[in-house]
């Protein structure tokens, strides 16, 4: 922006703290053409004086040298097709965090403004995109959750496509008569919901339900996605704004299960091979057809085991309890035990635990099951560790092994991995390239052929997957996300859970769904962004068509066409920035936000003289909790060293190694970086951002080491949310070890 | 794995032991609140929690060969906090009216009082019937002078006649349920003596309710139980004297007020007074903390009643109302203590015999380090 005003608040003690006229030399210094002060920016007096220089023209960049930016939000507004706005955080970084009068908070006031300047002089009014956004959710998988999500996004004014792979709908829970109690009486079982939701899907006109149905390939991006289909009518395509994935899990494959007895005797069954029987009121071993005097249940079958499955499947023990009732209701002969290591019964259920347990010849037993094995005509369980500290033995004429689930999640990495290592192999080039691929592509074997959606994205055809299997999606901030934007996952496909929560999760997922195609309509992307609309911009005809954007973008935006140019798909982008910071020809921008605007802002910070002994420092702190958690850190006063200058930036992923460099050779003494945790228990809001930084960074140690600089001078650092009481010590350890290594030797060239 | 312990969710076991008030022990998920309250703990004997788990996984056996379910006085601290309303101090009661039952000789007495619910007519009105017939029989009610004297109408050996008999069977019965009880703890256990030296050790203890002083919930208990204690006591050292008197020194009755025999004899029914009333007080007025009240429990709360209070009536009547009437509170009196002899050793009063020999057996047993 070419006119830039700046508007000071000496409010919240900034006055009390700096000299605003020396302020207002620096704004004047830096090309600001407007200069304003006020006692209290944010009253309706500051504001009216604020929007009469926007509005009248004079400005059309405004400096909000005052509050930080997570402050006075809506106050602060502008139309930004007309207004780019700036904000300064001299309350948050300098008044309430530093000596008031002191030169050194005047300096640091000053170099903050001086950026703050520069940021908004290079910031352009961005295009929001108009296009048209289909407003169908397709919905992949007529299970629980499935159905859920159907209903939910029809109930939002959505038409909704179903597609289920089997001939009917209802999943699991299909052939289940009555399930574990939601909602009182929570003592006794309840109705299966599944066959009503089912006629209402069914009966909903805005539903479409496709059985025997499979996605051939699904390209495009969110809101424009195109879906072609292959059912028994035919392949057909259609247009969707969203999907739903939903498609569930299956039981663990049983036949590891030998220690447990299975496949001793055909008396040992799994959870899911009772349920026929259960719904059919026909009781019987499948060794002779009588009917069992005792069932023993043995919970944890394979789960929490690190040879087979490491995690709970958490619906087990209410499925159990749900069977035993079941069997002690139809038949109150038959006595039923259930060996558990844990019998997990979260909320309500436990109400329902404890009527299983008054049941007449109903046993549970804590303890390690150590063997089933054949007896006569019957079967003898082993249990050890048990209560008793004993060794137990219980005879059984049915044994149940209630089994964990297992995802039906494809790992899209993986199966691209497996492609093109097929492809190198078929390429023939080298020998040691042909011995490489056959091994990765044996590794990855089991992909094959596991595709659901087909998407026809760079990056994969499915999506990609965390641990165990089951797909990335981030669960604790954003649950339902994935790494795909516009594809949301629900249900046991997200993460094991029992009916009630897919049923809730399918819900969930569609009102994503929904929200995100309202989001597009506007041009906006979607949290943690949202409302954002600037999208990236490739400056292509300096593209050298090296990958790294195409490959490092978590969320698959960016295809490849035949020569390695990206493809860019807006509608995908998160605008995290991941592609701006991996780019080396720094051709990707925003309009609002470019690698140039922060070296920009870097080189506006004065950097004394090495005989001044003062040296700078340059934090750049990861917007979504390093920068809020130093906001917090303000608010309760802590104080930091005044070497150091913040810059908020929207992921560490977004950082271009190009600012670090003219850092460095501009004479600040050090760069650090804060963001979010990172790994498989990771915080980063854009997942993958964090891990590169730290990739990226380790890269550029030896480029360091080569210039004769030390390694330490750079930094990369991970901070949760509520660590905020680390920062002043971080700062100031870090200037302590700056310090020791004495002046960056490049200032003054 | 050789010795594995067979285990099984035996439903006809599990079934008596709801009866007798244990449903709830069901319940129970093995966190051993119960275990950290309980002074009965030890080292390597979660109490009362083991015994939840035995009677849950039906190993009547260990139930039956173990000591400690008559050591609990049912304080219920236990159930007091019990996080999932399983009530383990009524579960150890149900435990111990099944095991009074199952040591109990012959077998088809243990039954009949087991089953006080339904039989309690029989076993209250039984020996009133038998005592008036008895009477009748032998002299028609005729009173020959009044004031009414009561050995006139049911002379000394009419007593001896039916309370001697009645006392042996008592013993006898007693000391066969002893001895199986005794039997069964020994099993698992090594005796460090007799049980003469055990029950020595044991004697100030119960004397003084020194067990019944840790109890919080049920504290209130202790003061009613232990002047029921002494009021037996009392009631059998003047039984005692009164016998040695009249046979062996030619005393006659009715003793004059102040004698000192008469004193005791009153001092006692005063402390069984009392100390039954306190008793049943606490039950009706703190179900919670007291326990649930099955008949197994109110069977002897009002044998004991109806026995102190016939027996202080008995004496008050001969003075005061006409002589039938008093004659007829004689009579029940008299049915009172038949009764209360011929179901001692299969109604709730057996816990003195079994408790006596539990703590007796604990005593021997002392290797087991008592929490601190």
């Amino acid at each position: 922006m070419e006119r830039v005003g700046v508007f000071l608040c000496t409010g919240c003690d900034i006055g009390a703290s700096l000299d605003a006229g020396k302020l207002e030399g620096v704004a004047k210094e830096g090309g600001a053409i407007h200069f304003q002060s006020s006692a209290c920016l944010c009253s309706g007096e500051g504001l009216s004086a604020l929007r009469g220089a926007a509005e009248a023209g004079t400005v059309d960049g405004v400096v909000i040298a005052g509050c930080s930016q997570r402050h006075k939000v809506e106050e602060f507004r502008f139309d930004p097709s007309k207004v780019q706005v700036e904000r300064v955080a001299l309350r948050e970084q300098v008044a309430w965090t530093h000596p008031p009068g002191h030169e050194d908070t005047q300096a640091l006031a000053e170099d903050l403004l001086r950026m703050g300047i520069v940021r908004a002089q290079k910031m352009i009014p961005a295009k929001r995109l108009e296009e048209e956004i289909a407003r169908t959710v397709l919905v992949v998988g007529g299970g629980l959750a499935g159905l859920e999500a159907a209903r939910a996004a029809a109930g939002l004014g959505h038409s909704v496509v179903l597609v289920e792979k089997s001939g009917a709908l209802g999943g699991h829970l299909a052939g289940v008569r009555e399930v574990v109690p939601d909602s009182p009486p929570y003592g006794a079982l309840h109705p299966s919901p599944v066959p009503e939701l089912v006629r209402a899907v069914q009966g909903d006109a805005g539903i479409r339900v496709l059985l025997g149905t499979k996605l051939l390939r699904v390209s495009g991006q969110p809101g424009q996605f195109r879906v072609e289909l292959e059912g028994p009518g035919g392949k057909e395509e259609l247009r969707a704004g969203a999907i739903v994935q939903a498609t569930g899990a299956r039981p663990y494959d049983a036949s590891k299960l030998g220690h447990l007895g299975r496949g001793s005797s055909p008396d040992v069954i799994t959870a899911a091979e009772l349920e026929p029987m259960l719904a059919k009121r026909e009781l019987s071993r499948p060794s002779d057809g009588k009917r069992p005097g005792r069932i023993v249940f043995i919970q944890c079958a394979g789960s929490r085991d690190a040879a087979h499955l490491p995690y709970c499947s958490s619906e087990c023990c209410g499925t159990t309890l749900r069977q035993v009732m079941a069997v002690h209701q139809a038949w109150p002969e038959v006595e039923c035990a259930v060996l558990y290591r844990d019998l997990r019964a979260p909320g309500q259920l436990e109400h329902f635990y404890r009527a299983v347990q008054e049941q007449s010849g109903v046993m549970l037993a804590r303890g390690t099951v150590k063997g089933v094995a054949p007896a006569g005509d019957r079967l003898k369980v082993k249990l050890e560790d048990s209560l008793l500290g004993e060794n137990v033995e219980i005879d059984a004429d049915l044994v149940v092994l209630a089994t964990g689930m297992v995802p039906n999640s494809a790992d899209g990495e993986a199966i691209r991995q497996l492609r093109d290592a097929k492809m190198r192999i078929e390429r023939n080039e080298s020998e040691t390239q042909v011995k490489l691929n056959t091994e990765l592509a044996q590794s990855l074997a089991h992909h094959e052929g596991t595709e659901i959606l087909n998407l026809a994205y760079r990056q994969g055809p499915d999506l990609p997957t965390l641990a165990y299997g089951f797909p990335d999606s981030h669960y604790i901030c954003f649950p339902y996300e994935t790494r795909r934007t516009g594809i949301y996952a629900a249900g046991a496909l997200r993460a094991p859970m029992d009916p009630a929560q897919a049923a809730e999760d399918g819900c969930g997922a569609a009102m994503k769904a929904s929200q995100l195609i309202a989001s597009l309509g506007r041009g906006e992307t979607v949290h943690p962004r949202a409302g954002d609309f600037a999208c990236a911009d490739f400056f292509l005809q300096r593209c050298t068509a090296c990958k790294r954007c195409t490959e490092e973008c978590p969320f698959g935006s960016i295809d490849e066409d035949a020569k390695g140019t990206p493809q860019y798909n807006p509608f995908r982008c998160r605008r995290c920035g991941i592609c701006m910071g991996a780019c080396p020809e720094r051709i990707i921008s925003y309009a609002d936000y470019s690698v140039d605007a922060v070296a920009g802002m870097i080189k506006a910070i004065e950097v004394p003289e090495e005989f001044d002994e003062k040296p700078r420092i340059l934090a750049l702190l990861c917007e979504n909790d390093a920068y809020p958690a130093l906001d917090d850190a303000a608010m309760k006063r802590a104080t930091w060293n005044s070497w150091v200058r913040v810059i908020p930036v929207r992921c560490l992923g977004a950082v271009n190694l190009v600012w670090i460099n003219e850092s460095l050779s501009r004479g600040i003494d050090g760069v650090i970086l804060i963001g979010c945790k990172k790994g498989g228990d990771y915080q980063c809001h854009y997942i993958k951002g964090s891990e590169l930084a730290h990739k990226r960074l380790e890269n550029m140690q030896e480029t360091l080491t080569r210039l004769q600089l030390e390694a330490d001078r750079v930094r990369v650092v991970e901070l949760a949310r509520n660590e905020l009481s680390r920062i002043p010590a971080l700062f100031d350890e870090f200037a302590g070890k700056l310090e020791e290594l004495g002046p960056n030797p490049l200032k003054g060239f | 794995m050789a010795s594995a312990l067979g285990i099984s969710p035996d439903r006809a076991f599990r079934e008596e032991l709801a009866r007798r008030g244990a449903a709830s022990a069901m319940r129970c998920m093995q966190c051993a609140t119960c275990s950290s309250v309980c002074d009965l703990v030890t080292v390597d004997s979660m109490f009362p929690r083991r015994q939840v788990l035995w009677a849950q996984w039906g190993l009547a056996d260990r139930l039956r060969g173990d000591a400690s379910v008559w050591l609990c006085h049912q304080c219920n601290d236990c159930t007091a906090r019990c996080p999932r309303d399983a009530k383990p101090g009524d579960a150890m009661q149900a435990i111990r009216a099944l095991l009074v039952e199952q040591l109990g000789a012959p077998r088809f007495m243990a039954r009949l009082v087991g089953r006080a619910e339904a039989t309690w007519p029989i076993l209250l009105g039984l020996p009133v019937i038998f005592w008036a017939l008895f009477i009748r029989s032998v002299n028609g009610f005729a009173i020959p002078r009044t004031p009414l004297v009561y050995s006139d109408v049911v002379p000394q050996w009419m007593i001896y006649a039916v309370f001697l008999p009645a006392g042996a069977f008592a013993l006898l019965a007693g000391a066969v349920g002893a001895r199986r009880a005794w039997t069964a703890w020994g099993e698992g256990a090594s005796r460090s003596g007799g049980l003469l030296r055990g029950l020595g050790a044991v004697a100030l203890d119960i004397l003084l309710h020194r067990r019944f002083q840790s109890c919080t919930a049920a504290r209130p208990r202790r003061l009613g139980h232990l002047l029921l204690l002494w009021g037996f006591l009392g009631a059998l050292a003047t039984t005692t004297l009164l016998g040695i008197g009249i046979d062996v020194l030619g005393v006659r009755t009715p003793l004059p007020q102040l004698h000192p025999v008469k004193l005791l004899g009153n001092l006692s029914a005063v402390l069984l007074a009392v100390g039954v009333v306190w008793l049943a007080l606490n039950r009706a007025g703190n179900a919670a903390a007291a326990g649930a009240s099955r008949a197994f429990d109110l069977f002897l709360v009002a044998l004991v009643t109806l026995l102190v209070f016939s027996g202080v009536g008995a004496e008050l009547a001969r003075l005061w109302l006409p002589a039938p009437a008093a004659l007829a509170i004689y009579v029940l009196h008299l049915g009172m203590v038949l009764s209360l002899f011929l179901t001692f050793p299969f109604s709730k009063l057996a816990h003195a015999l079994y408790r006596t020999l539990a703590m007796a057996h604990e005593r021997l047993t002392a290797d087991q380090g008592r929490k601190p």
